[in-house]
């Protein structure tokens, strides 16, 4: 008994010994590498090495990230020669990817675009899908559901394989995330939501690209969004009048609207609209008192998202303070949540990240209606 | 006699604070206005701006009410637990009102992600939020009532309230797990108390549970006397202990699940202000402690309330906060100060 102890501890040291893998010099070449030309992602970077690996770097997986994340793509016909040292990339992946899991609504558009949602096994939280061609996937069990709250389900993750799991963390500390890379799944963080303007926003969809050899379809995919995008906010600054506008809604006594170096702000300046706090310095949301916001918009134009109110009964409903602005006296309150997907998750929050171009021209329609006449709204609806 | 007197200055003194500071509370906010524009508000004259009439007559004078109502609401439904329990740690939500509040309003903000994922349970407001708590607070009240005709101990039913407290939070964690960011931001600035927002109307209700609670207390002066001096002391002078025992917890439950229902979970002032009000008033004589408590946490309010609205800045910080940072080391101080507690 004692000696097969012995052996079986002395072939686990063996075991332990041997290196995973071991280092051979890369092959050399003389070609440069080449970076992907990104206009307006701040966020990450794209690098394709002569041999033929991709190297991303996220350098903003999340607000004030300290160190980037470098993540090795390797091409599958060329895996077998090529040996990485695993301690300098966060995640080695091989690409093209058959099998992912995405954990962000925003990401779907992107696979949706690229013609690889097929690709898409495994979700948490699939209610929040909108898309008509994921709901189908999810329907036919091809889109698996892996548990809620934006926290993945460790186990069901580890068992359906993925190549990759596309991730995003608020910061560095996601528990799933770390005992996923332990059990070998690549975890990719995507940054999308930390990008803060409209077309660095959609950008992203160059981050995908490179797992599924997809960059040229992408390139042109965005060439045409940010054509569009340019093209709107010329039209727009056609218009003769400026409405002012006020954003956000109450919760209990503070009421939240968008800051002046927000993503909204942005679209609402392109829309050549005057957003009333276009001069605070903040990229999220401000919590306002109600005395200085009615002080200041009272009298404003337009009003776009309040909170989650979807009609005028609502809205005086959840405070009588609310039927005191002229726009919703004159009926000119915008809300998001009326487009909604067939189980209920907001269509905005999925596509207009990726789609600013539309999200533009509906405000554009709303502000400037001679501008873009019969423009039939994507996300923006009036108030019922 | 001469302690009479001094007590008798004392209640002119804080009557007078107690104008000033609603003075202060109306006059000052986010929005600078004038003080010759906020008199001429109240008393219906013109103003420089239409805007400013608005906010002060629909905010700013329902806000500082509140303030009123609910500072002194709180502070003598502490003073009546502290009183029944015979307890310094005790306050108005040992009996588990207020987490049988929150778990009214958690379920009405939160129950529809675990319930379903599609349909709400009706529009999350002032007036759904109001019932949602008063109701989650009065059936919580309920089972403590029920209890309380069973158990013959005092300090037995402050325990099973602290398991009430216990179960309602587990189950308001549990929703909090399930739910979407929107709705957790809800609840939790719910969970921070908010003064303002109140209709005239849902004022006049407010106003009419806290009379309420005031009076019930008032008939139970004299028993509370003598709780003070422990149960069989109280038996041996006649009083009823059950029904007083019943009647005492009626009117906290009133007011403290009433406050909460408008005004969310406010913390700390049913705590301290009995405390606070004992170091001026050393007397054990609730006649003198209820009108001294209910002047003390209305003004402690009004002025927790003035500097959360940070005067003259667009922003402002949740009240339920403030009023543990500017209570707290008063007590601290008051009670090294003296170096006992008077209780």
């Amino acid at each position: 008994m004692k000696i097969l102890k012995i052996a079986l501890f002395s072939c686990f040291l063996i075991l332990a010994s041997c290196k995973e893998k071991t280092q051979q010099p890369l092959p050399t070449t003389t070609a440069k590498p080449t970076k992907a030309n990104l206009s307006y992602a701040k966020g990450f970077s794209i690098e394709k090495q002569a041999n033929g690996i991709t190297i991303l770097k996220i350098t903003s997986p999340w607000p004030k990230a300290e160190s980037a994340f470098t993540y090795a793509l390797i091409p599958k016909d060329k895996a077998a020669t090529i040996t990485l040292n695993k301690d300098d990339y966060d995640a080695i992946v091989t690409v093209p990817v058959q099998k992912l899991v995405v954990t962000s609504t925003t990401h779907i558009p992107a696979l949706e675009s690229l013609g690889v949602l097929d690709k898409l096994v495994g979700f948490p939280n699939t209610d929040y899908i909108s898309s008509t061609a994921a709901r189908t996937l999810i329907k036919e069990g091809e889109i698996e559901e892996l548990g809620v709250n934006q926290s993945l389900n460790t186990e069901m993750v580890i068992a359906l394989n993925p190549d990759v799991v596309v991730g995003f963390g608020i910061d560095n500390n996601n528990k799933t995330y770390s005992t996923l890379q332990r059990s070998n799944i690549p975890v990719v963080f995507n940054g999308d939501w930390t990008e803060e303007t409209p077309l660095g926003k959609a950008e992203w969809i160059k981050f995908f690209a490179p797992f599924f050899n997809a960059e040229a379809k992408a390139d042109s995919i965005f060439k045409t969004i940010e054509t569009n995008y340019n093209d709107a906010k010329a039209l727009a600054k056609k218009a003769t009048n400026r409405p002012s506008v006020l954003t956000g809604g109450l919760y209990k006594d503070l009421w939240h609207v968008a800051g002046g170096k927000s993503w909204m702000a942005q679209f609402l300046k392109d829309a050549n609209a005057n957003y009333l706090w276009s001069d605070l310095q903040e990229t999220g949301g401000v919590g306002l008192s109600i005395e200085s916001v009615f002080d200041k918009a009272g009298k404003a134009d337009f009003w776009i998202s309040p909170s989650s109110n979807s009609s005028y009964k609502q809205v005086a409903e959840s405070s009588a303070h609310y039927t005191q602005f002229d726009a919703y006296k004159n009926k000119k309150i915008y809300t998001i949540t009326l487009v909604k997907g067939e189980t209920g998750g907001v269509l905005f929050f999925e596509l207009a990240p990726n789609r600013p171009d539309l999200v533009l021209k509906d405000l554009i329609s709303i502000f400037h209606p001679d501008v873009l006449p019969e423009y039939k709204t994507t996300f923006f609806k009036p108030l019922q | 006699m001469l302690h009479q007197k001094k007590y008798t200055l004392a209640f002119i003194l804080l009557l007078v604070l107690l104008v000033i500071c609603f003075c202060i509370s109306i006059s000052f906010g986010s929005v600078t206005i004038p003080f010759t524009d906020t008199i001429s508000a109240i008393f219906g004259g013109d103003l420089q701006k239409e805007s400013w009439g608005y906010i002060i007559r629909n905010y700013r004078i329902p806000k500082a009410i509140t303030a009123i109502l609910t500072g002194s609401g709180l502070a003598l439904s502490g003073l009546l637990m502290q009183t029944l329990f015979r307890n310094p740690l005790a306050g108005p939500f040992v009996l588990g009102i207020s987490s049988g509040a929150s778990l009214g309003a958690a379920i009405l903000i939160m129950g529809a992600s675990l319930f379903s994922g599609v349909f709400t349970f009706g529009v999350v407001n002032n007036v759904t939020l109001a019932i949602a708590s008063s109701t989650g607070s009065f059936l919580v009240l309920l089972a403590v009532m029920i209890v309380a005709a069973k158990v013959k101990d005092t300090m037995a039913l402050l325990i099973i309230g602290l398991m009430f407290g216990s179960i309602t939070a587990a189950i308001v964690s549990v929703l909090s797990y399930f739910t979407d960011a929107e709705q957790l931001q809800q609840y939790i600035y719910w969970s921070f108390g908010s003064l303002g927002n109140l209709s005239w109307s849902q004022l006049g209700l407010l106003g009419a549970i806290v009379g309420t609670g005031i009076i019930i207390s008032i008939f139970t002066i004299k028993s509370l006397n003598a709780f003070l001096l422990g149960e069989n002391y109280a038996r041996s002078l006649g009083v009823h202990i059950k029904k007083q025992r019943f009647l005492i917890i009626v009117a906290t439950g009133l007011l403290a699940g009433g406050i909460t229902a408008f005004a969310g979970p406010i913390a700390f002032i049913g705590l301290a202000v009995p405390h606070l009000t004992r170091q001026v008033f050393n007397t054990t004589n609730h006649k003198t402690l209820i009108p001294a408590v209910l002047l003390y946490g209305a003004i402690l309010m009004l002025l927790c309330d003035t500097i959360a609205q940070l005067p003259s800045s667009a922003y402002v910080l949740p009240i339920n906060a403030i009023t543990s940072i500017v209570g707290a080391p008063v007590v601290i101080w008051l009670l090294i100060r003296k170096k006992k507690m008077v209780f």
